[in-house]
């Protein structure tokens, strides 16, 4: 009987540089057809991460497993099951697409009609086709992006990392890569992508991680990060007439609230709780007196999470 | 369809099958290359400095032929004019194989490295030996394309008279393999750092080297063609040739499977493959030495055994440098059986069994001049020999074996020191074992000027540290030196007691033993296995169970 194992897991890694924790302790698990989005400031330890992974770099200890192999010790095993896609983009010159990806496919085994049969499989699915027959130094940045991400998706690999995929591509081209990878994830891919746009990254993540000082700070599905560790949290606004100064200290007293800010007539903070409670705070503040002109609560975005969480200290 | 078209069919038919056979086989053959080498011969189809590079030898060639008709024509016509024209031809031809190979073969490495593609490379399936072998075959292509282009003026030089076939074609087998070694060292080289300083002086360095060896392959050809086929009916030529030819080879085995191991994935076992190479090179060293003793003068086997204790001395540093921790992955192949252990502990990487294969290496060779020598002496060719060659050779072998034993020891005493404060690579430990010989060679020069400027002429056991002059004094001189038995007491003993210094890290390095495949190994092994093998039906486990 096989094993049940998740497709990538990260178990207490750590990565030094010197005096520099790159990784420290991260634990992490991603499931076959999920999408994780690594998110963390820059020189928070993704890239570094990914490398090891990729079994680009090795860890200082700890473990990372690709499909239940270890990266430290069976990478021969890891890499034909992984599509890494780095955050820069390199070619060999006087090459054309077709000739890189058939390199490639070459390179992982594929040969005769399997071999052209998934180099138009890429092709179609990362729109290259017209392309064919361009240099590759000719291709525009997004066109260099989805022949990168062609590349590692060449040998139909289970698991796929992305490091920064959508990064310097415009709108149209980051919609149409959000597509790509949620089509991936349909087909039961396990995909770990680390990206700065984080919009992006809640609409197409079914699980996130952030990362800060080399430290797993958070990790959670979309909506369980969303809403904080108590539960549903929302931000609300209030616009009060007549100032704010006796409101703030009102809503203090109050465990649901927190994080308050006063922004001349306006208050923002955090309520912990459904659209019943917030229904009820603002009957209470009515009743207490207070004449509301605005109110409003919208769910914490990642965005909020993440600046809330991070300090973006750089190691 | 009308009975001209049917005919014209027919008849085109068996061409067509023809065509369509040698495209498939084409199309088999294209499917087996070596991607590394499919990708490169594509670039180099369309790359400027190929063309240039092929352009200028083509241009140089055809100079140099309008040169030599304007020198026949001015001559009386009836000169021997071959040689002079086969010189100027293999002079392109040496810089094309000799300089833009090699250093082509260094740079697509190196610059995989630099430009970060071959990060890209390293994930895929490929193996490092298979990328090793198709950038070395991308050369091998090149150089076969410059060759072809030169190929017609070569042997045009022979209708030229002066010049016979068989030298030309010795001198063209010899540059060929000449161009695939150094292009073999060239990969090793662009192995060896990917910093961009590194690179760039690692790029003159080779250069440098290129062009010398490349200088020195001109200057032979010359001497060569200027000696003639005499050369051929020499009674020692093929043994020479062999001696050659096993140098060569295995060196070359030894200087791709660097460039291979230096490239593997770290947790891999990088050092097996390369001590059985070694052990190899040493078996040759070994047979030859036993030839050189029956057949040749006792200066050959002084320096086969100065060379091997050269070789040994190198490998060993090298080897002292490795890590001393076993990968989970190594240890999951590590011999069981006590035999298996006894043999093939040896071939473990790690730095104490490294020095202890090294020390192997040099004491076997050791032995096998003892036994030439006392083989030679009872009824062997050598049985006429000197009691001073045999002497000799026995305090040479020993005192170099010492030598070796006791520096290497004390190397990776330091290298194991250093060790504890930062990490230390192949190169480290051979820098330190270039420094620690360094000191016992220059040592008592720098004692002696102090005490005595007169004893830095003359041969004193101030000397004993110095590898060098020492053996050299025994080598040297018609009688042994007055120092010999003092040498050959207290440089083997030193051998051994640093040898059991470092005995108990060797001892702990011994002691790994085999771990089971985790399970998920083990489950997928066993699923190929399946795939492989397909069970049909009970196995039978005995004779008996077959009906």
């Amino acid at each position: 009987m096989l094993t049940s194992h998740p497709m990538i897991e990260l178990r207490q890694l750590h990565r030094f540089f010197a005096a520099t924790r790159a990784v420290n302790n991260v634990t992490f698990e991603v499931q076959r057809g999920q999408v994780f989005g690594y998110i963390g400031p820059n020189g928070a330890g993704k890239t570094t991460s990914m490398r090891i992974l990729a079994t680009l770099d090795l860890p200082t200890a700890g473990d990372a497993f690709v499909d239940g192999f270890s990266v430290v010790n069976d990478p021969d095993r890891v890499r034909g099951r992984l599509g890494f896609m780095p955050d820069y983009f390199t070619t060999y010159p006087n090459v054309d697409v077709r000739e890189y990806l058939d390199f490639f496919a070459r390179a992982y085994r594929l040969y005769g009609k399997e071999r052209k049969q998934a180099i138009d499989k890429v092709m179609a699915f990362t729109g290259l086709d017209a392309l064919a027959h361009k240099p590759i130094d000719g291709l525009s940045k997004g066109m260099k992006q989805r022949l990168c991400l062609g590349r590692s998706l060449i040998h139909d690999p289970p698991v796929m990392i992305l490091d920064e995929p959508a990064a310097g591509l415009d709108p149209r081209a980051r919609i149409e890569l959000r597509t790509m990878i949620r089509a991936l994830a349909e087909e039961g891919k396990a995909i770990l992508i680390s990206s700065h746009i984080l919009t992006e990254l809640a609409e197409m993540c079914d699980q996130v991680g952030i990362i800060e000082r080399g430290q797993l700070v958070a990790v959670g599905s979309v909506d369980e990060i969303q809403g904080g560790l108590r539960g549903e949290t929302n931000l609300v606004e209030v616009r009060v007439l007549g100032g704010t100064d006796a409101l703030a200290p009102w809503l203090e007293k109050r465990p649901a609230i927190g994080e308050i800010k006063t922004e001349g007539d306006l208050v923002r903070f955090v309520l912990a709780g459904d659209e019943d409670a917030e229904a009820q705070l603002l009957k209470e503040m009515i009743d207490a007196g207070f004449r509301v002109v605005a109110f409003g609560a919208r769910r914490r975005t990642l965005e909020d999470v993440f600046m809330q969480i991070t300090k973006g200290i750089v190691q | 369809m009308t009975a001209d078209a049917n005919v014209a069919q027919v008849k085109t038919a068996p061409a067509a099958s023809q065509a369509t056979r040698i495209d498939r086989a084409l199309e088999w053959l294209g499917e087996r290359l070596n991607p590394i080498l499919v990708k490169e011969a594509r670039q180099a189809l369309k790359s400027r400095q190929f063309l240039l590079a092929f352009g200028l030898l083509l241009i140089a060639a055809w100079g140099w032929s309008l040169i030599g008709l304007v020198v026949m024509e001015v001559g009386d016509g009836y000169g021997q004019t071959g040689p002079g024209m086969f010189i100027g031809y293999y002079c392109i031809l040496a810089a094309a194989i000799g300089v833009f190979v090699p250093f082509g073969a260094f740079r697509s490495l190196a610059g995989e490295q630099e430009d970060r593609t071959y990060e890209l490379l390293a994930i895929t399936n490929l193996t490092p030996r298979q990328i090793v072998s198709g950038k070395l075959g991308s050369a091998v292509v090149q150089l076969l394309i410059y060759l072809s282009a030169i190929a017609p003026c070569l042997a045009f030089t022979y209708l030229l008279r002066g010049i016979s076939m068989p030298m030309i074609a010795f001198i063209l087998i010899y540059s060929v393999l000449g161009s695939i070694g150094l292009s073999a060292i060239g990969l090793l080289a662009g192995t060896l750092t990917s910093a961009k300083h590194w690179q760039v002086l690692l790029s003159v360095v080779l250069i440098v080297a290129l062009l010398l060896v490349t200088w020195f392959a001109i200057w032979i050809s010359a001497e060569l063609v200027d000696e003639g086929d005499r050369i051929f009916r020499d009674q020692d030529f093929w043994p020479v040739m062999a001696i050659f030819l096993t140098v060569f080879v295995t060196y070359f085995a030894l200087a791709f499977y660097a460039a291979v191991a230096q490239i593997t994935f770290v947790s891999d076992n990088r050092a097996t493959r390369l001590r059985v190479i070694m052990l190899i090179q040493h078996a040759c060293l070994v047979a030859w030495c036993g030839w050189a003793f029956l057949t040749q003068d006792d200066e050959v086997i002084f320096a086969l055994v100065g060379f091997g204790a050269f070789h040994w001395a190198i490998m060993g540093a090298l080897m002292t440098g490795e890590w001393p921790e076993l990968s989970l992955r190594v240890r999951r192949s590590l011999p069981q059986t006590f035999l298996g252990r006894t043999f093939y502990t040896w071939f473990n990487p790690g730095p104490g069994t490294g020095y202890v294969f090294a020390s192997g290496g040099m004491i076997a060779l050791m032995l096998t001049t003892w036994l030439v020598l006392l083989v030679g002496m009872n009824g062997g060719a050598a049985q006429n020999i000197s009691d001073r060659v045999v002497t000799g050779v026995m305090a040479f072998s020993t005192l170099a074996t010492s030598y070796v034993i006791a520096y290497l020891g004390a190397g990776l005493l330091l290298v194991r020191f250093v060790r504890r404060f930062t990490r230390t690579t192949l190169f480290s430990a051979l820098l330190i074992q270039i420094m620690l010989v360094t000191l016992g060679t220059a040592g008592p020069f720098v004692v002696a000027s102090v005490v005595d400027l007169q004893a830095i002429d003359d041969y004193s056991l101030l000397q004993i540290t110095n590898p060098f002059w020492s053996c050299v004094e025994i080598f040297d001189h018609r009688n042994l030196p007055p120092e010999t038995p003092v040498l050959l007491v207290v440089v083997p003993l030193a051998a051994l007691a640093v040898f059991v210094m470092n005995l108990p890290a060797i001892l702990k390095e011994v002691r790994h033993v085999r771990i089971e495949k985790p399970t998920r190994v083990a489950e997928e092994d066993e699923q190929i296995e399946a795939a492989l093998h397909p069970c049909q039906g009970p196995v039978p486990i005995s004779p008996w169970d077959v009906q």
